[in-house]
């Protein structure tokens, strides 16, 4: 078998020109997808980890009726013995720390306007804690860590809701919702900070009040969920099917089940890979087709002798597609090194990109080096070339043979 | 191939071939219910004019091509066309080729090309190189056994094929114009070679020529005219 992928490594040097510009097809193909797949790739963990870090946390325990059916009361359908729990969870591997959140809507009002609100009551330490990526306040401070310490009510208000109600640090606001018995209540805030989430439609919407505010304003000492925060990403699974075995009544629903941005993202970056993915396929295979064909034309009197003197079809149709396995890999290993170094050096070039869709702050253009991104190109390279001769061989091998030695 | 059942067979036979090619519209007979019996050790030349039939002979009895009806016998076995015999095989065993363009695979080396059908045939490494160099030897080219055939002049490229043809030791070696494509003093180099070997070794040669050289150094002539022998 060497000593004829010997004769098919010599014949690929035969048009060394040719050869090049097939292997610099395959080059930039596979400098392409690298490419691509690792920004992609550095996308999607950026993004996870942001989702993770700035909102979610890695799982989130819902009462198991909260998700089947609406609720006519705020907490209506809310877990009731939180602090126990977060004992439990806290003994559970891999889980950093467990907070609480109460998610409520209402009116908040300046006394001249009343605007909507998305509300949140939340833990503010973990908050802290978890939003080290997500949380920018723009003015002012986070709400106090230690309850105890408030004097007031704090509020923080996202950017947008903080310019409409033209509220400055200091200023006092008013919460009023319905509380969990299904009469209103109202309560004054005192706004400590100002922060932005990056999504401008949250940003409108949204503010954050102690998870006691909350209670107080909704008069129940429920929780709408618990935020599990763990080590490890990839121990998501795991640890949300261990949660849900130790509490029967509650759904633990992991993070990219609730990230409906993220799988948004994911799913748009894949069809754009996918679509790349086939259009260099097809350059590949139009290109390392058409040096086959010119070359089995070239070489059809040698094609006629090699079957004269006994090379079976079949070898013969071997050795064309070996051709195409050399071009394939050879281009694909210097495709491989040639990518490798444009990461490093794009990692290296403080490239910032516009803000995504949705979101209000760019970010760095960074590629991840991931081993099987440059596994599956290099396959999918060598594949593509070896798929692209099988045909021109195919033809090859079938050439009658005084019709090929007759060719001039 | 089926076996005829005789010991003292020809080591070619034709009987009543006939081949014609279809050119658009016009039929072309190039050869019209000719029959031939080649003997082993035979040193023929086929002659004739162009169009005479003598490439199309060779080719039939090279396995390369199919005759239009007739039949073709190698040892006393009657050639198959039908797809289910493996001519590819009998054309490694028992024929070579020596083509007027000599023919030799450019990417590789003379030594190379002369190895290639010990490759096919799946000789051992030791094996190959004791027949190429000896081959090679024969044909005084050792010591170009490195060069590619464009490094090598008209005649030694001849000398290169005409090894590759025997590196086999086939039963026949077919030539097609051997001469035609160098100067006769190479050419008359090429025949006295080709003439030792069949003397020494007797291997059957079989040439379409009309060089008067060739004719002269061989032992029978057959002479073609439009797809039949007017003279042998």
């Amino acid at each position: 078998m060497s000593n004829f992928m010997r004769l098919s490594f010599k014949n690929v040097f035969r048009n060394r020109r040719r050869t090049a510009i097939t292997g610099l097809v395959l080059v930039f193909g596979a400098t392409a997808l690298i490419l691509a797949g690792g920004f992609i790739a550095y996308s999607f963990r950026g993004l996870s980890e942001s989702t993770i870090h700035g909102e979610l946390g890695h799982i989130q325990l819902f009462n198991k009726e909260y998700l089947l059916h609406e609720e006519d009361r705020p907490l209506e359908l809310g877990l009731d013995s939180a602090d126990a729990m977060k004992k439990k969870i806290m003994m559970v591997d891999h889980v950093r720390f467990t907070m609480a959140r109460i998610d409520f809507m209402g009116l908040i009002s300046n006394g001249d306007k009343s605007e909507a609100f998305l509300g949140r009551g939340v833990e503010p330490d973990k908050e802290l804690k978890l939003s080290d990526l997500g949380l920018n306040m723009d003015r002012g401070q986070f709400l106090d860590q230690d309850p105890s310490d408030m004097k007031d009510n704090q509020v923080v208000l996202a950017s947008g809701l903080a310019k409409t109600m033209k509220a400055k640090l200091g200023d006092y606001l008013t919460l009023m919702t319905t509380m969990s018995t299904g009469a209103l209540n109202a309560l004054d805030v005192k706004v400590v900070g100002v922060y932005s989430t990056g999504i401008p439609e949250y940003d409108e919407r949204a503010l954050m009040v102690d998870l006691n505010t909350a209670q107080q304003i909704l008069n129940s000492k429920k929780v709408t969920k618990l935020v599990v925060v763990l080590d490890q990403t990839d121990e998501t699974t795991k640890v949300a099917a261990q949660l849900e075995r130790m509490f029967p009544n509650v759904t633990a629903k992991r993070w990219f089940d609730l990230a409906t941005f993220y799988n948004s993202v994911v799913r748009l970056y894949n069809a754009i890979f996918g679509f790349l993915g086939i259009i260099i396929f097809v350059i590949v295979v139009l290109s390392s087709s058409n040096t086959m064909m010119m070359s089995i034309f070239e070489r059809t009197k040698g094609i006629g002798t090699q079957l004269a003197v006994g090379t079976s079809r079949p070898r013969l149709m071997l050795n064309f597609v070996c051709e195409g396995l050399i071009i394939g890999v050879l281009g694909a290993l210097l495709g491989l090194a040639i990518a490798y170094g444009l990461s490093v050096l794009i990692n290296n070039s403080n490239i910032m990109m516009p803000a995504p869709p949705g979101r209000t702050t760019g970010y760095p253009l960074l590629v991840d080096t991931v081993p099987m991104l440059f596994a599956g190109v290099f396959v999918l390279m060598s594949l593509t070339t070896v798929v692209s001769s099988v045909i021109p061989a195919f033809k090859a091998s079938r050439l009658k043979i005084v019709d090929a030695l007759g060719h001039i | 191939m089926s076996k005829k059942g005789n010991d003292m067979n020809p080591l070619v036979q034709t009987k009543e071939i006939i081949k014609t090619y279809t050119l658009g519209r016009t039929e072309v007979h190039a050869l019209r219910g000719l029959s031939l019996d080649i003997e082993p050790g035979e040193f023929t030349a086929i002659s004739g004019p162009s169009g005479s039939g003598k490439t199309t002979l060779l080719n039939l009895l090279g396995l390369i091509d199919s005759p239009t009806s007739g039949t073709v016998f190698l040892e006393g076995s009657q050639v198959k066309y039908n797809g289910l015999t493996k001519l590819h095989s009998i054309r490694l065993e028992k024929l070579g080729f020596i083509f007027q363009t000599f023919n030799l695979i450019p990417v590789l080396t003379a030594y190379e090309n002369v190895e290639y059908p010990l490759l096919l045939a799946k000789k051992s490494s030791l094996q190959r190189r004791e027949m190429v160099e000896k081959v090679l030897r024969e044909v005084r080219l050792w010591e170009f056994r490195k060069h590619k055939p464009n490094e090598l002049s008209g005649g030694q490229r001849q000398r290169v094929a005409i090894a590759r043809a025997l590196v086999n030791r086939p039963k026949l070696i077919l030539a097609d114009e051997p001469t035609a494509n160098i100067d006769s003093a190479t050419a008359s180099e090429i025949l006295d070679l080709m003439h030792a070997l069949n003397e020494e070794d007797n291997v059957t040669f079989l040439f379409s020529t009309h060089d008067q050289l060739v004719m002269q150094h061989a032992r029978r002539i057959v002479k073609l005219h439009d797809g039949v022998i007017i003279r042998d």
